[in-house]
């Protein structure tokens, strides 16, 4: 589904990204961990084609095409969705709204219809039950007011709503208490099927005990410079980074 | 008397054309021009004089101007500060007379900055004026101004302020608060503006004119203080942040009592 | 700035003006010029009786004693008044007994311009006053409403039939030496609509007023006079479109509202005068005044949106006269390409816990200019007089301004008055966010503006609102990702 070839990055003349590969299959889960300043919210953001970074070498292939030369919105239309760790606040532009236009342009791009009011009103309530998202919330703008927990919620609702082949949750536990954490998690899991795939960005463990991954991978430096599987993120959780980091630096 | 006490805590010399690290003193009577060479950081307080003067300071880039400005007569003075890049320039500015004061501040060099905190008190026919005038000519650059005015009796108070951002002066952060308070059969009239010609600013501006807050003062009293004394303690309050932040900081309680001793002639 | 931005301002410059046709209707014009003969020729053209006469002579005689003011925030080109054509009226043909003797071209213009001017007004449910360049063509609903004593027409007519109320209201609120346009306005009008809602009556229906701008070199110089006796209920609508021409229009109304005791006015309008092209060729000049005046318990909500024009100088204000009387101004103000646009309100408190409201959103693009200006003041004997202001400026690219000049002025201890602007631009990462979602760039910017400005825009007619938010969209159109 998602192929990261060699993938280099930077933002002004600083390089952030040096040389990302990664595979990710139908139906596996992969978790991306790593220190503070590793460069895992630039992968997602340059995945998702933040015009921010530049990308200066690599490849990506999504679904089978060339993924770079896509502008952002091509690449959520294909099913790309980004779980943002900070939602952005749109004041005056209601949720409702904002998911209406978003929806009917993915269904656009898969050849569908757009949706009547009555159905999209069906789909909001069934996909906002999925994290137990306050109905309200949806007439509010958004994320406008809404609390971290709301705003992490909310982001899963949108994309039970967008029904994507990929999605990236960059650090979508931070934030999160613990029963928050259980509904978003939760949600995740209900959402994953043989399909579609996931890409957890996170820094702590716990929220691997209610999404488990296929693989973990340790982003060091722009780097994966580490692949396991999910015994690795509580080695991880016991240990720090220190072991694998000081591998590193003697190389 | 007070006066005497802020210029005798100060303790500086007469401030020569060119100010090296050091407390600085200047009594405004007549035009004058003077620069903070730069990295230097240096402190000046300036009392005005019965006069209609302009002075020029020059911050020079990365130099540091604190400085505390005291309209205590019939003045009208006009000072221009020019900061240059990374240069950074305090004000603390109170009138407590009829007077007008017009700062023009130039930040001509990236992450220039400069921060104003004024205050008026204007009582019995007092006609007082603050103007404000920054201009953000580079990018980068920030500045914060808040004048508080209380106006009594028959007084007229007024602020102007306009904050312009220049083309191409990108990432300006520019704040600026007009609040008010008037009694009796005073007027105030606030002029909070903003000309912007760059797209990636942050900018706010707010003024306020209002009174005091009966319940404060309905709280004190019924804990035994009289009427006077809990108006005056709420203006006190309203003002005393501004001094508390005095660019000099050694100076903030005689600057204080200046304004309280004028807040019990309201 | 990013090159995204860039392409965006790109084709915000391209996007044209959609209502610049122009209707091939005779038309009867004076020769250009201004003098009292040209005033007398009006007033004789328009049968009006000698007071009439007397009144404009005497405009005009004030007007040549004024000069053109230039305090405002606008860049405005000199302005030859000998070289306006101060009347130019639909060549009649003769009197019409019914909607299928109004010529067809006229007809055809209106439909263009979307006005339902037939039957389907019935179940719009709104009756159109339409001013195409100076006289009234048709009045419609006056039956109806009629009925319930509200009089709707042109203000030629009411000047002939409601002498009297003419005379009592029209200069009432907007005297001819109020300002240089007042004056020229008194002296030249042509035409325009005249309201009256008498005691008690609520107003069943939107009344709505079109003004067109069809005849080259024409100035318009509309008169629009509403008067809501004691205790009346009106909503107002007015539009406004021009043709696309390379010569500069000159436009100069005034509106004048009398809210008497306990009444409630609501006047909305959708201004979209041609604004010129990407050069800053052509368009409008919008010179305008419009004002009210609340008695007791009054109140009136003035709601603008103003996306058109070259030059926009308009204030509607708010005199509160009345104890316990309010107003509010409710304005989204959007420039393109060399657009100007100074605007904003004036609210006058003299009664005693009288309130006002202001929320005003400039929206500013390509290389125009968009200032807010206001006034605030608080007379001596306003008491408990409360004021609140907002004023908000969204900018779309870095070569245009916003600019913010708000006057407040308190005579009075007990008025509590605050002020707030802010000044912001489109985030990267609203932008980001919502194409992440799979919205283009066109649709997220139009939908961050429309979002924007949805506090004033909920205050619209429901109508005008959904054309409303259409204009904003076609200023818009055109965007590539």
């Amino acid at each position: 589904m998602l192929k990261v070839e060699n993938l280099h990055a930077s933002v002004g003349d600083k390089d952030i990204l040096k040389g990302i590969n990664l595979t990710v299959k139908a139906g596996e889960v992969h978790a991306i961990m790593g220190p503070n300043g590793s460069g895992k919210s630039t992968l997602a953001s340059v995945l998702a084609g933040n015009e921010k970074f530049t990308v200066t070498e690599g490849k990506v292939e999504f679904l089978g095409k060339d993924m770079l030369s896509l502008s952002i919105e091509e690449r959520s239309r294909m099913g790309l969705f980004l779980g943002f760790q900070y939602p952005v606040e749109i004041p005056g532009v209601t949720m409702a709204n904002f998911m209406k236009l978003a929806v009917n342009e993915q269904r656009k791009a898969r050849g569908l219809e757009p949706l009547s009011a009555a159905e999209y009103l069906r789909m909001m309530r069934e996909k906002s039950a999925v994290v137990e998202l306050d109905s309200k919330l949806t007439s509010r703008a958004v994320n406008e007011g809404f609390s971290g927990g709301e705003k992490k919620k909310n982001e899963i609702f949108q994309m039970a709503m967008l029904d994507p082949k990929l999605a990236i949750l960059d650090e979508t536990d931070s934030g999160l208490d613990i029963d928050a954490l259980r509904i978003v998690a939760t949600g995740v899991t209900r959402l994953h099927t043989p399909e579609n795939a996931t890409v957890v960005i996170t820094h702590y463990q716990r929220l691997l005990d209610y999404i488990v991954p296929d693989f973990v991978h340790v982003l060091y430096k722009g780097r994966i410079i580490y692949s396991g599987d999910k015994s690795l993120a509580l080695k991880l959780e016991k240990e720090g980074y220190d072991w694998l980091i000081n591998d590193y630096k003697e190389e | 008397m007070t006066v005497e006490r802020i210029v005798n805590e100060m303790v500086a010399q007469p401030a020569p054309d060119t100010l090296t690290p050091g407390s600085w003193s200047l009594v405004a009577d007549s035009s004058r021009s003077l620069v903070v060479e730069q990295g230097v950081r240096a402190e000046l307080l300036v009392i005005d004089a019965e006069a209609a003067v302009s002075i020029d300071i020059n911050v020079a880039q990365g130099a540091e101007l604190r400085m505390v400005y005291v309209s205590q007569t019939q003045s009208a003075n006009h000072i221009k500060l020019t900061v240059a890049e990374g240069g950074r320039c305090d004000v603390t500015q109170v009138m407590t007379h009829s007077s007008e004061v017009h700062f023009n501040t130039m930040l001509d060099g990236r992450f220039a900055t400069f921060e104003l905190n004024g205050v008026f008190v204007l009582t019995g026919d007092d006609r007082g004026g603050v103007t404000v005038d920054v201009h953000h000519n580079m990018p980068d650059c920030t500045s914060c101004t808040i004048v508080k005015g209380v106006a009594s009796g028959s007084a007229h108070g007024r602020f102007s302020g306009v904050v312009y951002v220049a083309p191409d002066a990108q990432r300006t952060d520019s704040k600026q608060l007009s609040r008010n308070v008037t009694l009796g059969d005073a007027r105030i009239e606030t002029l909070p503006q903003l000309e912007i010609y760059a797209d990636d600013v942050k900018c706010s501006h707010g003024a306020t004119v209002g009174q005091m807050d009966a319940e404060a003062v309905m709280y004190m009293r019924q804990r035994g203080l009289s009427l006077v004394d809990a108006k005056r303690l709420q203006l006190e309050g309203f003002v005393s942040d501004v001094v508390m932040r005095s660019a000099i900081g050694r100076i903030a309680e005689p600057l204080q009592e200046l304004i309280s001793e004028k807040i019990n002639r309201l | 700035m990013s090159e995204n931005t860039n392409n965006i301002l790109d084709s915000l410059e391209k996007s044209d003006y959609k209502y610049g046709f122009v209707t091939d209707i005779e038309t009867e014009t004076i020769p250009r010029g201004l003098s009292e003969d040209v005033i007398r020729l009006i007033s004789e053209k328009k049968g009006e009786p000698d007071w009439m006469l007397e009144r404009r002579l005497k405009a005009y005689r004030h007007w040549l004693t004024l000069k053109h003011p230039n305090w405002a925030h606008l860049d405005i080109p000199e302005i030859d008044f000998q070289d306006v054509i101060y009347y130019a009226a639909p060549k009649p043909k003769k009197q019409l007994n019914s909607m299928d003797e109004v010529d067809p071209e006229l007809k055809r213009t209106f439909d263009k311009l979307g006005i339902p001017l037939e039957e389907q007004m019935a179940l719009a449910g709104v009756a159109v006053d339409a001013v195409m360049d100076s006289v009234s063509v048709k009045t419609t609903f006056r039956d109806t409403l009629a009925e319930k004593g509200i009089i709707f027409c042109s203000i030629s007519e009411a000047i002939k039939e409601h002498p009297e109320l003419i005379k009592k209201y029209l200069g009432s609120v907007v005297p001819y030496t109020d300002n240089f346009y007042a004056a020229l306005n008194a002296a030249v009008f042509s035409d325009g609509s005249f309201c009256y809602i008498p005691k008690g009556v609520h107003c069943p229906m939107e009344l709505s007023t079109y003004f067109r701008i069809n005849a080259e070199g024409t100035g318009q110089f509309e008169r629009t006079l509403i008067v809501a006796d004691e205790g009346s209920y009106v909503s107002y609508l007015e539009g406004c479109t021009a043709p696309q021409r390379d010569e500069n229009q000159l436009h100069a109304a005034v509106v004048e509202i009398v809210v008497e005791r306990d009444a409630d006015v609501k006047y909305s309008t959708v201004q979209n005068w041609y604004p010129g092209d990407k050069n800053g060729k052509g368009g409008i000049y919008n010179f305008v005044t419009k004002r009210g005046l609340c008695r007791e318990g009054a109140h009136l909500s003035w709601t603008q949106v103003e996306t058109g024009s070259a030059i926009t100088w308009k204030y509607p204000s708010c005199v509160l006269l009345g104890d316990n009387s309010s107003g509010e101004f409710y304005s989204v103000a959007m420039t393109n390409n060399y657009q100007q646009a100074d605007t904003g309100t004036k609210m006058i408190h003299i009664g005693k816990n009288t309130r006002s409201r202001i929320v005003s959103k400039g929206i500013s693009a390509g290389m125009s200019q968009n200032a807010y200006r206001g006034m605030v003041k608080v007379a001596r004997g306003a008491d408990n007089a409360r004021n609140y202001s907002q004023c908000d400026s969204l900018l779309i690219g870095d070569k245009c301004g916003a600019h913010t000049f708000p006057v407040i002025n308190s005579h009075n201890p007990s008025a509590v008055l605050e002020h707030e602007a802010t000044t912001s631009k489109i985030s990267e990462d609203q932008l980001f966010y919502s194409r992440q979602r799979g919205l283009s760039t066109e649709d997220a910017v139009g939908m961050i503006v429309n979002g924007y400005a949805r506090e004033v825009l909920t205050k619209l007619p429901m109508e005008f609102a959904v054309e409303a938010q259409k204009l904003l969209a076609i200023s818009l159109e055109g965007s590539v990702g």
